[in-house]
Parts: structure tokens; sequence; C-alpha cells
């Protein structure tokens, strides 16, 4: 049957501004170059699609065009960004304004020997072999024109490699800010993390809006763990109000190899986040825990793979979103057990709480497994405040809102009470207390869940 | 201090009359038992005092030091002294206990007019208040009943009260489900929580509890109403003889 709507071009139209990069690099340019055709071969997606049944694509498609991000007309102050500098990070720091590397901002200095963090595009204008070795090769998402799109625009990145048993014991903070700007602008950050044998590591990744302006960012990261390496991987979104962030990050994890991520939802106006986590040997341990806070016309939507292609590994997705306003959180979790994977322990869970008569929640954990001896629990919830619960923090003199606000708090704590990074941590505890003291009122009735 | 005189109420969803027909008089200082069998309305009584909303009041009053105590939302009755330990308290997870007690603690105080407490002041006023109840110190930075066994649940509404210290207390059940050690020192705390301007409402199923602290009155519920009131003997009457014979005595009444 054929389908009479026509399909969108915004990603495809913008493929014209290609010519504003740079040449340095011949890889960059081989995979810019394959990864445009791919997007000129991909459809755009529409809600007709099953991973995009329940997220519309209008707050990218409609609102005006976008232009490729121009440091020029960009306004900040410089000030502004120490702000979101924190001390653990001194030397281990990467900045990015509006996707282009900034070395006056980024801070790399007493690495660890051997160990090298620092601009994709340079060290690939180098034809530094593990960006050779790695880089492109562990983003698959079959039939996504935003992978690809971001392949389209490969230059500025980051680049983390951290050597044999080496541990870096500052976490390597990249900050992404996003600035106003006269025009919307769009964005393709990359990173790629390389972790080998037995190596530690702490990386996070922020994306900050600096003001409330309408743009397009996203983020491909890889990450690449070698035997027995353990990266933990925060990922902070605080962008704009109005932008749309759409990210792909995947982690490929070898044999006795731990990988913990933990990514905390709180700005944009739409944003999607699709981890993928590839267990590629046995005993392998990793963690894919999300918070999500958001209200007014936002829309939060996460798409996992947890994919076990080998026995003995132990994963765990906790999934957490609070709802307000007319916001819409999709949760769709997906667990793969290849055949023969056998004795894999997986654990999921997806909890929403809805504290808004007009919020909106869609979530769908999804089993698919074909080994028979495993052990895999999931579970979503969906729910408003509990009346015994209310009760009981009244009974001991609370008010209404302040019960509210405490069991809020309370239910955000603990997806991230596992962060080590101290200054993240007290952040975090500061946006989920603004956020529960923000949103205590009473709903105006009880949400049909 | 609190007079209750012919209450009525439903479960508000449903409309089905639990309490019909209540009359109590509660004097400073008196410790009252209430028993009876399951469904008598014991627990809904205190939960009523307490305002709980799954309950609705269709008739009757019920006065606390001269006010009217329906008028009030929970919090407030919290605020006037009132305190309520749940027969099942509930968990509140991501929230400590000293969190919610300072919270709790510094909100009544403040109503009450009386001087609020910064964390280090607070640490120092718990601390004495846990060893009245035997809790360890690192139960404070637990999540509220999150992952506590039923015995430091009750233990832990004892001590929320040694924290608030309120003037009347309903303890609904607080001795179910103890043993020996945990229902000693549940009385104790009890025993020295009362006092001469205070007064504490046990409901209970057992006279066990009443070993250990010596009530006023007790009372008997049958059906919605007081079916029989005495002293500390008809308690140990029900524990051997069951409430058959009680029963029979309210038919009669009846009749």
């Amino acid at each position: 049957m054929s389908n009479a709507v026509k399909e969108n071009t915004i990603l495809k139209d913008l493929l014209t501004y290609q010519t504003h990069l740079n040449g340095q690099s011949s890889l960059l340019e081989k995979i810019r170059k394959e990864s445009a055709e791919k997007v000129k071969n991909t459809p755009f997606p529409t809600t007709r699609d099953e991973d995009w049944r329940f997220t519309n694509l209008k707050p990218l498609t409609r609102g005006g065009d976008f232009v490729p991000d121009q440091e020029e007309s960009s306004e900040y102050d410089p000030s502004e960004l120490e702000e979101y500098f924190i001390p653990e990070s001194e030397n281990t720091r990467l900045v990015f304004i509006n996707g282009r590397f900034s070395t006056e901002y980024s801070s790399i200095d007493d690495l660890p020997e051997g160990t090298l963090i620092g601009n994709l595009a340079e060290f690939a204008a180098e034809d530094n072999k593990i960006v050779e070795e790695h880089l492109n090769q562990y983003a698959e998402y079959e039939e996504d024109i935003f992978t690809y799109f971001n392949g389209a625009f490969l230059d500025d990145g980051s680049m983390v490699y951290i050597p044999q048993d080496t541990k870096v014991e500052s976490p390597i903070h990249i900050l992404n800010f996003y600035t106003n700007s006269d025009q919307d602008f769009f964005t393709n950050p990359r990173t790629l993390v390389v972790a080998d044998k037995f190596s530690k590591s702490t990386v996070i990744e922020e994306h900050i809006g600096l003001s409330d302006n309408r743009y397009l960012t996203v983020p491909v990261v890889e990450l690449k763990l070698f035997e027995g390496a353990n990266v933990k991987h925060l990922r902070i979104q605080r962008d704009s109000r109005q932008a749309i962030h759409i990210s792909r990050p995947v982690a490929h994890v070898a044999q006795h190899s731990k990988y913990e991520s933990y990514t905390i939802t709180l700005g944009a106006r739409l944003s999607r986040n699709d981890p993928k986590i590839v267990a590629t040997d046995e005993e392998v341990d990793f963690t894919v825990d999300g918070l999500v806070l958001i209200d007014g016309d936002q829309i939060a939507d996460t798409h996992s793979v947890m994919d076990h292609r080998q026995a003995h590994a132990t994963s765990h997705q906790l999934h957490k979103c609070v709802i307000n306003g007319e916001a819409h959180s999709v949760f769709n979790g997906k667990i793969f057990v290849r055949q023969g994977a056998q004795k894999i322990d997986s654990f999921q869970e997806n909890r929403n709480l809805l504290l808004s008569r007009d919020g909106h929640v869609n979530t769908k954990p999804q089993l698919e497994i074909f080994a028979d001896d495993v052990v895999c629990t999931h579970g979503a919830t969906i729910g408003s405040f509990e009346d015994e619960e209310l009760f009981y923090l009244k009974s001991r003199g609370l008010s209404g809102e302040k019960a509210r606000e405490l069991i809020t708090y309370g239910f955000a704590l603990e997806t991230i009470e596992n962060i080590e990074v101290d200054s993240i941590h007290q952040l975090l505890l500061k946006e989920v207390e603004r956020y529960s003291k923000s949103h205590r009122d009473e709903p105006e009735a009880k949400p049909v869940a | 201090m609190l007079e209750i005189k012919n209450l009525h109420a439903v479960v508000a969803e449903e409309g089905n009359e639990i309490l019909k027909g209540v009359d109590l008089t509660i004097n400073k200082g008196e410790i009252h038992a209430i028993m009876g069998p399951n469904g008598s309305g014991k627990s809904t009584l205190s939960k009523v005092v307490a305002g709980h909303p799954a309950y609705e009041v269709t008739e009757g009053e019920v006065i606390y030091e001269g006010e009217d105590l329906l008028e009030l939302e929970p919090d407030e009755r919290a605020h006037k002294g009132i305190f309520l330990a749940f027969q099942y308290p509930v968990e509140v997870p991501g929230v400590t206990n000293s969190r919610l007690l300072r919270e709790a603690y510094n909100t009544i105080a403040k109503e009450q007019g009386r001087e609020e407490l910064d964390p280090l002041q607070f640490e120092d006023y718990v601390k004495e208040k846990l060893e009245l109840v035997n809790m360890k110190p690192e139960l404070l930075e637990r999540s509220v009943n999150a992952g506590f066994s039923g015995g430091e649940k009750k233990r832990n509404e004892i001590f929320q009260m040694a924290v608030l210290n309120p003037r009347l207390s309903f303890l609904d059940e607080t001795d179910s489900g103890l043993d020996i050690d945990a229902l000693k020192t549940v009385a104790n705390g009890i025993n020295s929580l009362a006092g001469e301007d205070k007064a504490i409402v046990l409901v209970t199923h057992y006279q066990r509890i009443l070993e250990y602290v010596d009530p006023d009155a007790v009372h008997v519920m049958m059906d919605g109403k007081i079916a029989k009131s005495g002293d500390k003997q008809l308690a140990f009457k029900l524990e051997e003889e069951g409430y058959d014979w009680l029963e029979k005595e309210v038919q009669v009444n009846a009749q």
C-alpha cells in the first residue's frame, strides 16, 4: 500500500551544511560521506513506527530552520561557564560550546602515562590508531537516521583513552554548553571512550543549555570496555526548555568488565535517549539507571536495550520518572538474552510518579529471551501519592505540601544515591530538592493511571 | 481532655458504617486500653481521632481540650499534640528517619510557639530518645520504615512518639507481633512517656501488654460501640474466657 504522506526531509536538507566542515582527517571525511549516504537512504521516523509510537517529533520538525553551530553568533558570559566546572575535574575537563571544542576552557593536565583525553578531531587528524580502530564501530542503531546524521557531521568531539591497568582518579568532565543564539542551530557531539584492560575511570557527560533558546543536539557516545575494565558514566541533561535532544549512548562490554551508567534528564522540550549496552563476552556486570524529572510541556522518552549475547551476566536497570504539568514520559526497555546466554541475572524496573492530572506516561518493559536458565525480573508502575503515605506524614504534623515534597524527593533520591562524585551528587540533590519544592501543590483531581 | 460523644463513622468510599455510636471520655494523666475482636472498630476509632481521610464522620462529636477536633486537618491535630502510632507504619523510601522527625518536630514546635532545633541540637535531643526504645543510631539515617522488621517498625513508632512528645497518643496495636523482649522495650517506652498532663490509649488484641503497662480503664468494643468498660480485671477475664460471654451479655441488654 502506498503512503501518500510526504516524508519529513529536515535532516536530509541539513546535509547541505556538510561543506562547512574542515577536511583535515581522511577518516572523519570517510565516515561523514558514508553517513550522509545513509541519512539520504533512511526514512525519517513517524508515529507509525513502533519505536516512535508515543513520541511525536513535531518540536523538531515544526518551528523554524536550523543552521550549523556558529560561534560568532553565540552570546554568553565566560563566567557563566565556570559556574559549571567542578573541583574534582580541574585537570580533566573538556569543554564544547555549541559543539565546538574550546581550548580556552578545557583543561587537561597531569594524566597518568599513556592516557589520552582531548578533541576527537585533533586525534583523528594525527591518524591516532585508537581512533582509527574504534571510532564509529559501536554506534549501531538499525535504520536510525539520527545516528547517521551525527556521523555526517563528525568533527569536534571527546576522545578518552584509559590505558591498561590504569586508574584515572579524577572524573573526566565533558561539558557541552549550548548558548543563546540569533538562529536555531544544530550540533552533533560525538564521544569515544576506550577503556583498556583492567582500567578504571569515571566519565561525566553533561549537556547544559545556558539560555532558553531552541536548538537541536544529537549526541552519540561510544564506549568500548576491554576485559576487566571499569567505567562509571554519569549523564546529566540540563538542556534549554526549548531544545531537542536526541542521544545514542552505546557501550560494548567485554569479559569481567563493569559498566555503570546513570542518566539524569531534567531539561529539553523533547528528549529521546536510547542507551544500548552490549555484553560481548561472559561475566560482565552493567547498570543503566535513569532519573527523569519533567513538567510543563516536556517530553522525555527512553528506549533502552540491554543485549546479553553471552552467559553469566548481571544487569540492572532502575528507571524512575516524576511527571508534572502536561509533561509526557515514555519508557521502552528491551532486555535481550541471546541463544546460549545462560545464567543471566537481569533486573529492570520503571517506576513513574505522576503528580498532575494532565501528565502522561507510556511504559513498556520488554523481554526477549532465547535461553532457559536465566533470572529476569521486570516491571513497571505508575502511581500518584498514596493516601496512606500522605496521612502518615500529616499525622506527624507535616502539611500536605510538605508531605508531597518529601515523598517526591524520596522517590527521586534512590536513583542518584550511588553517584560517588561529590560535586555531582550535591548538584543532583539540589536539583531534586528544587523540583520537589516547586511541585508540591495538590493535583486538581486524582489522576487515572 | 478528650470527649467522644455518640460517634458514628462510615468508610468514605462505600458508606459502610464502622463506628455506631462510640462514647468515651479520657482525662489527663490516664492510660486507657481498648480491646475487642477483629472488625469491632477499635482501629477505626483511633484513625478517626487522628483524621484519616478514608473515614467520614456522620454523627456525633469529638472534643479535645474544649475544641472540635473534627474540624481540623490531620496535621493540625498533630500540632495540638495528638499522635497516632500506626498499626502498619508506612514506608517512605528515600526520606530518612532523622529528616522526617526534625521536620515534624520543628513544625510542631513552631505551631506551639516553642523554639525550633537546628540539626546539631536535634541530634543531641534524639540521642536520649533512642535509648528509651533501645534503637541503634544508624536507624536515624535509614529511610523511614523501609526494610525495617515488624518489631523495628513498632519501636520506631514509639521512638517518634518520644521525639514529638504528644499530649494524647493512640497506639494502634503497637504490641502485636512483638516478641517478649520487644514488648518489654515498647512497654517501658510507653510508661516513661506517660505523665500527669498526658493521656495514652492502647488499642490492643491482647492483655499481655497490660502486664507491663497499668491501665486506669479497660474498654471493650463490639460492633462499633463500647460494649463494656471496667478495670484491668476485665482484660484478664477476656483473656481467659474470650468474647463469647460478653457478646451474649450485649445481646441480652439489647433485648
